[in-house]
């Protein structure tokens, strides 16, 4: 695993901004790729560590991991999920960067509106698949959604801002969320979350995965625990040809990323964060249980 | 730059982390522990921790969280109905106003009727002194910062209030615009170097030009942003943190 640490706009690159260079160059001459053997005794691996074990089944994620391993880094009682403008504005900032770099909205402003618009009209007539964002967005005022607006314009301005989208040979999927369901167990899943997925190449010149997760709060050295589960699910699933061979965290507050190579050191720290996480919340469930 | 100014708060950060131990959570400072007046009601990093009562907001306060979410309305949609019901309504989206909302809410007709004619006054102030921001001129509100020294042991944060224009490798391509709402003019005016600052450590450029609106008042001043004042605050912060150390 090697990792690289940097800030935005203090690495000189003439053409492409730092993070864009940190996301889409290629992997070194040297990196080696996890063979599928590898990634097959990993999978049996982690359908291991949850057989017989309390408290699952297990649907991690990186923010159940943060929570589990680090409580500290985020103090204060935890409340049940509710929509409101800080927990909105993620999906309708992607939708509004989607739109942005599928070329049918040309700014931020505009690419909120329509998703804002698109999801309460969806709501009102009946269209799509019922979403409750949906539903809250249609019951809010007009001020109450310009509010909901601006916090989710700030969020895509940001994203948007920071890469080079001509940079990237083909368009980049934004925002999709992967699921690796363990074929060992079905107590185990793990979610891959990054905002944006594009397209680079190892050493040889063969096309690797490469993933941007933006990432919140204080910078930590369990970022790499965090972007490595994302490795992991990347690496475990089967539904993209091209292997996985980077992650980098992005903190828009300050402008530092970290980038991680997907590789064998990666992939056994992915696998012990799993492990860790699932140890955790089993003795949770057993000392709940027993107070029970 | 941005890397001499980086490694001068550094040092100043270093002192601080290392007064209080490498095991001390992290500390995050933002412009009022700053870059407050150093008289006896300035805090200190005794009284940071300190939560302030929740339900105590002073009208100063309302008033300036009111404005500050009718100035994000403005911006980002053009237009302001009634002040108060707009306010109102895009701060009780925001779980952590919920306790200002119940506050205006339980004001009495009298209160109630003169803060909406404040509201009413500063909104009209507002109108005349924000222009249209083209959606190509990527307007964003409300852009937090937060730049971690000394290993992220000390953090400083601030928000700009207003943000337009994209960040360009190796150019000053930013306008940052500030709201004050009746506060000390010269305490905003500190704030916004601050912002300047901050922003040239995130992303190596400052912003080009910044602006300060009092919506009390309706005044406004515009200004370059210079070296000097990039260095001139950073000195104050270096000082400040060495004081925070000796606190």
């Amino acid at each position: 695993m090697t990792e690289l640490v940097g800030q935005a706009g203090l690495a000189g690159h003439p053409a492409a901004s730092p993070l864009t260079v940190a996301l889409l160059r290629p992997l070194r001459a040297d990196h080696c790729l996890v063979s599928s053997a590898e990634i097959e005794r990993l999978s049996a691996e982690l359908g291991d560590l949850v057989a017989h074990r309390p408290g699952g089944p297990f649907r991690l994620t990186d923010y159940l991991v943060r929570t589990t391993l680090w409580p500290s880094a985020n103090p204060g009682p935890t409340s049940p999920f509710a929509w409101s403008a800080g927990t909105a504005r993620r999906g309708i900032g992607l939708a509004a960067v989607r739109s942005l770099v599928a070329g049918t909205t040309q700014s931020p402003v505009d690419g909120v509106g329509l998703a804002v618009s698109r999801a309460v009209s969806d709501q009102r007539r009946g269209r799509g698949p019922m979403s409750s964002m949906g539903q809250w967005l249609a019951t809010l005022t007009v001020a109450g959604r310009a509010a909901v607006q601006a916090d989710a314009v700030t969020w895509a301005s940001r994203l948007w801002n920071s890469l080079d989208w001509k940079a990237f040979d083909r368009p980049p999927i934004i925002g999709r969320d992967h699921w690796w369901d363990s074929p060992h167990s079905s107590l185990l899943a793990i979610r891959s979350r990054a905002e944006v997925r594009g397209s680079s190449t190892d050493g040889r010149g063969n096309p690797v995965s490469v993933h941007l997760v933006v990432l919140s709060g204080p910078r930590r050295a369990a970022v790499r625990s965090e972007l490595s589960l994302v490795a992991l699910a990347e690496a475990l699933r089967t539904g993209d040809p091209r292997p996985p061979g980077r992650i980098v965290g992005w903190w828009p507050d300050s402008g530092h990323f970290v980038s991680l190579e997907v590789d064998q050191v990666t992939l056994s720290l992915g696998v012990a964060t799993v492990a860790r996480t699932v140890a955790l919340l089993g003795a949770t469930e057993r000392g709940s249980g027993a107070a029970a | 730059m941005a890397g001499g100014l980086r490694a001068w708060l550094e040092d100043g950060a270093g002192a601080l982390v290392a007064r209080r131990g490498d095991d001390a959570p992290p500390l995050h400072l933002g412009p009022r522990l700053l870059l407050g007046q150093a008289d006896q009601n300035s805090p200190s990093l005794q009284t940071l921790h300190v939560a302030p009562k929740r339900e105590d907001y002073p009208s100063q306060v309302v008033t300036s969280y009111l404005v500050h979410a009718l100035f994000r309305q403005l911006v980002t949609t053009g237009s302001v109905g009634d002040p108060l019901t707009d306010a109102l309504d895009a701060l009780g989206l925001h779980p952590n106003r919920a306790g200002l909302v119940r506050h205006v809410g339980r004001l009495d007709r009298r209160a109630t009727s003169e803060l909406r004619a404040e509201l009413t006054n500063q909104i009209g102030h507002l109108r005349e002194l924000t222009p249209h921001f083209a959606p190509g001129w990527l307007p964003r509100t409300d852009d937090r910062v937060a730049i971690p020294l000394a290993g992220g042991r000390v953090v400083l944060c601030g928000v700009f209030d207003l943000l337009v224009g994209a960040p360009a490798p190796g150019q000053a391509s930013l306008c940052a615009l500030q709201l004050t709402s009746g506060g000390p003019w010269a305490f905003a005016r500190t704030a916004l170097h601050y912002l300047a600052l901050l922003e040239t450590l995130r992303h190596g450029n400052p912003p080009f030009r910044l602006g300060l609106l009092d919506s009390a008042v309706g005044r406004y001043v515009i200004e370059d942003v210079q070296q000097e004042h990039l260095r001139a605050m950073t000195s104050h912060l270096v000082t400040r943190l060495a004081h925070l150390a000796d606190d």
